[in-house]
């Protein structure tokens, strides 16, 4: 096994100019802000995030496509501005939600076409492509047209192709974005075992589900505005919210005020949604003896408990801990 | 009850013309906003001057190398005339079904119009508007050239004007009918040619006798010319700004100017309720086929 | 993890021709599925053509003419191709993605560009031989070629200049965005007023002739005019040799044009994010 990390960056940094128009002079947006991270071999990485939080920037500075603004980024030991070459032939990338290929060719062809571009025997590609469709259940589609194709299939089609060049590191951006929960499921199986096959195989995946996320990954960076915000095993991510416990809690329909709680000391973190015939409130408290001074609270404001439970964190909770906020609200662009 | 069934069918009308109009203004508005960047100085070059100009411009080095350069000939201004009031059939019918192409396959908006609560007939007409308004630009640029540098023979005083612009008005509804069958085949094709309303208009300007005479088309074409009410509408359109040169050719000069415009709204009555016809049956092809949202690119 | 020996290695001659002919492929098959274009790319252009015909023949023109329109008519098929399948191209790829894609390939981005070329050529010439011989069937055109080695030879190199252009538009289109339709546009009427599409280029005077040569079909075209036509030489703008040899110049400048362009086009959208954003 190579000693050189699949991937590191140092203090890496992207900043677009954006015109405005004719007159006004170009605006400025940090789209990655001193980025440190490193990806050993044989790791799935995660980088979790809300839209817009900078990780598909990350993954064109690292896949040789946008030059960084500042710092250094290295890919298998080479540097993405002097060495694209040597990144290119180790690499590949598939990016959610992106109907690459020609609507005119089938799924056969589009795919072969690709494996050319990487040197692979048309006999050899033909061979991998059927074998890679068969475990994604594309198996009937080979000599499917690629624009009659449902998005799901496409995007499954798209999914071969990133892995049939068999690449050292593989970059997914969004690689279940609109996907159903099955296929969603399928790409997941997909991934993991092609992990384990061999293992030197290095992926660095984007999502911003949770889920996928926990499941998935060896490591996550969580990232947000452009800053990597924490980074480790997600067990070890939520073990930091262990001394925090969260209660979620459901109470007959009520009106909550801002700073409804402000008043009991070791409420850490609230949330609420209203559901039909019932609000959900979730809690994070610095220790269980909080519980009775937030009931008593409740009770005060005649809100009645209809059910409570105490549930393990989650890096949705990671998430929440460290910008203070969930990451919907901040793709709403809510201010934390 | 009676009364109430009329009352609904009247209420069904008014919705529909209403739908009409809000689908035409809009698509006009939408038209003028992609459209509109010829207001730059060099935009408004190509299109209104450098395009029809150099055209024309064929035309006239074929003529003059041919002819030895006798620009005071008749036929001269019948193809010059002919060929400058050609461009709006270009513009408007590239107007008209361009809009299919461009929203399915740049915008990738034409699956959300057709869902959209309007008259998408009246929706391709309006984003037909536009051109026509640069088309105009154009075949006065054309005309401006041909009387400035190649002394073609129009006198703007001799004009029949009321005669030149109930041509014109009539030949642009016939225009943007035709536009739409156009529409409703782009509707159902794949996108091989961007400017697929300038190439059938291309193809068109062999049976128009809009760059000469339909005598000269070998005797088993020329039904098909006179089938065209481009053919009429184009003779109109040299009748009322030049007339003599126009009676100099004797392929239409049996019919007077009456019934020359007779014959134009006849044909362009048919042409209209074909057009409809054949976008209402390619549009319903075209989602029975699942091509609405369709990409080509290969 | 082992390369497989027979596998072609990176930025090698072997994976450059590969990939050469994995880009022409949807090209040359993937066009030929939708059978509308017989009827857009033949029947129709074979309309305009006709129309043309009747204009010399209205104006009592030499048969010689007819010729040279069925020719110039075809070859407006390459001009066509070159504009909106070539130039064009690398702004659609990255529209759709696949721009990004090209790119990360262990490729050199001259091997798609030359895939687009060949598979664009190879449809085109089906295309423009379709419009030759049905307009010479129709219109009892009479070739007298005197040489079909020296006629290929002069076709190849037209297209080399002519597909070398292309390629070093598309990166230039590229740059421009949005823009570059209007150029494409603009480059149509006037390209074929002075490559002599309909005429002989000698029509259009000394200089003006002089200057269109910089496009690889006016002087092409006028070169195999005079080696197909009877006439053709009388009506010739220069010697086929001069002609030949210009086209040659040409089609270096071209190339290494495209070459350095394509390297200054992804150095600056690397630098300025603009590869694979798609701005509508």
């Amino acid at each position: 096994m190579s000693d050189v990390a699949a991937i590191r960056t140092e203090e890496l940094t992207r900043i677009y100019k954006i015109r405005g128009g004719k007159k006004s002079d170009p605006k400025e947006l940090v789209a990655l802000k001193d980025v440190d991270i490193q990806v050993e071999r044989g790791e799935l990485f995660g980088l979790l995030g809300p839209n817009g939080a900078g990780k598909t920037t990350l993954i064109k500075v690292l896949t040789t496509l946008l030059a960084p603004t500042k710092g250094r980024a290295y890919v298998a030991g080479y540097d993405v501005i002097k060495d694209p070459h040597e990144i290119r032939s180790r690499i590949n990338m598939v990016s959610g939600g992106e109907a690459s290929g020609y609507g005119l060719l089938t799924v056969r062809e589009n795919l072969w076409m690709f494996s050319q571009f990487y040197g692979i025997p048309s006999k050899a590609a033909n061979q991998r492509i059927k074998e890679l469709l068969e475990i994604v259940g594309l198996g009937d589609r080979l000599n499917t047209k690629s624009s009659d194709l449902s998005s799901g299939m496409r995007q499954k089609m798209n999914i071969v192709r990133g892995f049939m060049t068999d690449p050292e590191i593989l970059f997914l951006d969004e690689p279940t974005l609109g996907l159903d929960v099955g296929a969603a499921r399928d790409v997941r199986n997909f991934i993991r075992d092609w992990m384990r096959q061999e293992d030197e195989r290095t992926i660095l995946l984007t999502t911003h589900y949770m889920v996928e996320a926990d499941e998935l990954c060896d490591r996550v960076a969580i990232i947000n505005q452009g800053k990597v915000l924490a980074c480790d095993t997600p067990k070890a991510l939520k073990r930091q919210l262990q001394q925090v416990v969260i209660f979620q809690l459901q109470v007959s329909p009520c009106t909550v005020t801002p700073g409804m709680f402000d008043g009991i000391q070791g409420v850490r973190n609230f949330n609420h949604a209203h559901e039909d015939g019932y609000t959900t409130m979730e809690f994070t408290l610095e220790e269980d003896d909080i519980l009775p001074a937030v009931i008593h609270q409740l009770a005060e404001r005649d809100i009645h408990l209809l059910n409570l439970d105490k549930r393990q964190p989650s890096l949705e909770d990671v998430f929440v801990h460290l910008v203070g906020m969930r990451m919907e609200e901040v793709e709403r662009g809510e201010t934390g | 009850m009676q009364a109430e069934t009329s009352m609904a069918h009247q209420n069904g009308a008014t919705r529909n013309l209403r739908a009409m109009g809000r689908s035409f203004l809009t698509a006009a508005w939408l038209g003028w906003q992609i459209e509109s960047n010829w207001t730059d100085p060099f935009l408004f070059a190509i299109y209104s001057v450098v395009k029809p100009v150099s055209g024309a411009a064929i035309l006239v080095v074929m003529y003059g190398i041919i002819s030895g350069g006798d620009f005071d000939s008749p036929l001269f201004a019948y193809i010059f005339l002919g060929n400058a009031f050609y461009i709006y059939v270009g513009s408007v019918m590239t107007g008209v079904s361009w809009a299919v192409l461009d929203d399915r396959e740049h915008y990738k908006t034409l699956k959300y119009i057709f869902i959209a609560p309007i008259h998408a007939p009246s929706y391709l007409m309006g984003r037909g508007v536009a051109r026509f308004l640069t088309g105009t630009i154009s075949v006065i640029v054309t005309i401006a050239a041909g009387m400035l540098f190649l002394n073609l023979q129009l006198d703007l005083r001799a004009v029949d004007w009321p005669l030149f612009f109930a041509a014109l008005g009539m030949g642009v509804i016939m225009l943007a009918n035709l536009g739409l069958l156009l529409a409703g085949v782009t509707l159902t094709i794949a996108n091989h040619v961007w400017f697929v309303g300038d190439t059938v208009a291309g193809a068109l300007y062999l049976f128009s006798g809009a760059i000469f005479p339909l005598d000269v088309l070998p005797v088993w074409l020329r039904p098909l010319g006179f089938a065209m009410p481009l053919t009429y509408w184009l003779e109109l359109l040299r009748r009322s700004l030049v007339g003599d040169v126009a009676q100099a050719f004797p392929t239409l000069a049996g019919l007077s100017n009456a019934q020359l415009f007779a014959i134009l709204i006849g044909l362009s009555l048919l042409f209209g309720i074909l057009a409809f016809a054949i976008y209402r049956w390619c549009e319903h092809a075209a989602r029975e086929r699942g091509l609405i949202d369709m990409v080509t690119n290969y | 993890m082992e390369r497989p020996a027979d596998f072609a290695r990176p930025y090698s001659p072997r994976l450059f021709f590969q990939t050469v002919i994995a880009r022409a492929y949807p090209r040359i098959i993937g066009t030929q599925r939708e059978k509308s274009w017989l009827f857009f790319d033949v029947f129709l252009p074979m309309l305009a053509v006709s129309a043309y015909v009747f204009v010399y023949r209205a104006i009592g023109a030499p048969e010689t003419y007819i010729g040279f329109v069925v020719m110039g008519g075809a070859m407006t098929a390459f001009w066509m191709n070159i504009l909106w399948s070539m130039s064009s191209q690398l702004y659609w790829e990255k529209e759709q993605g696949n721009l990004a894609l090209y790119i990360i390939a262990p490729n050199s981005l001259m091997a798609i560009l030359l895939g687009m070329a060949f598979g664009g050529l190879v449809a085109t010439t089906l295309r423009a031989f379709a419009i030759v011989l049905f307009g010479s069937l129709l219109f009892k055109v009479q070739f007298a070629v005197t040489s079909f080695l020296a006629l290929f030879g002069t076709f190849t190199l037209t297209m080399v200049a002519l597909y070398g252009m292309g390629m070093m538009f598309s990166s230039l289109f590229l740059l421009l965005n949005r823009e570059a339709w209007h150029l494409a546009n603009l480059a149509q009427e006037p390209i074929y007023l002075l490559s002599g599409f309909y005429f002989p280029l000698r029509s259009l005077g000394f200089w003006v002739a002089a200057s269109s040569s910089l496009i690889p079909l006016a002087l092409g075209m006028d070169a195999m005019r005079q080696l197909v036509f009877l006439e053709g030489p009388s009506f010739g703008f220069l010697n086929v040799g001069i002609e030949l040899a210009i086209l040659g110049a040409l089609s270096v400048i071209f190339l290494i044009g495209a070459r350095y362009l394509l390297a200054y086009m992804e150095r600056l959208a690397i630098r300025e994010g603009r590869l694979t954003d798609s701005r509508r």
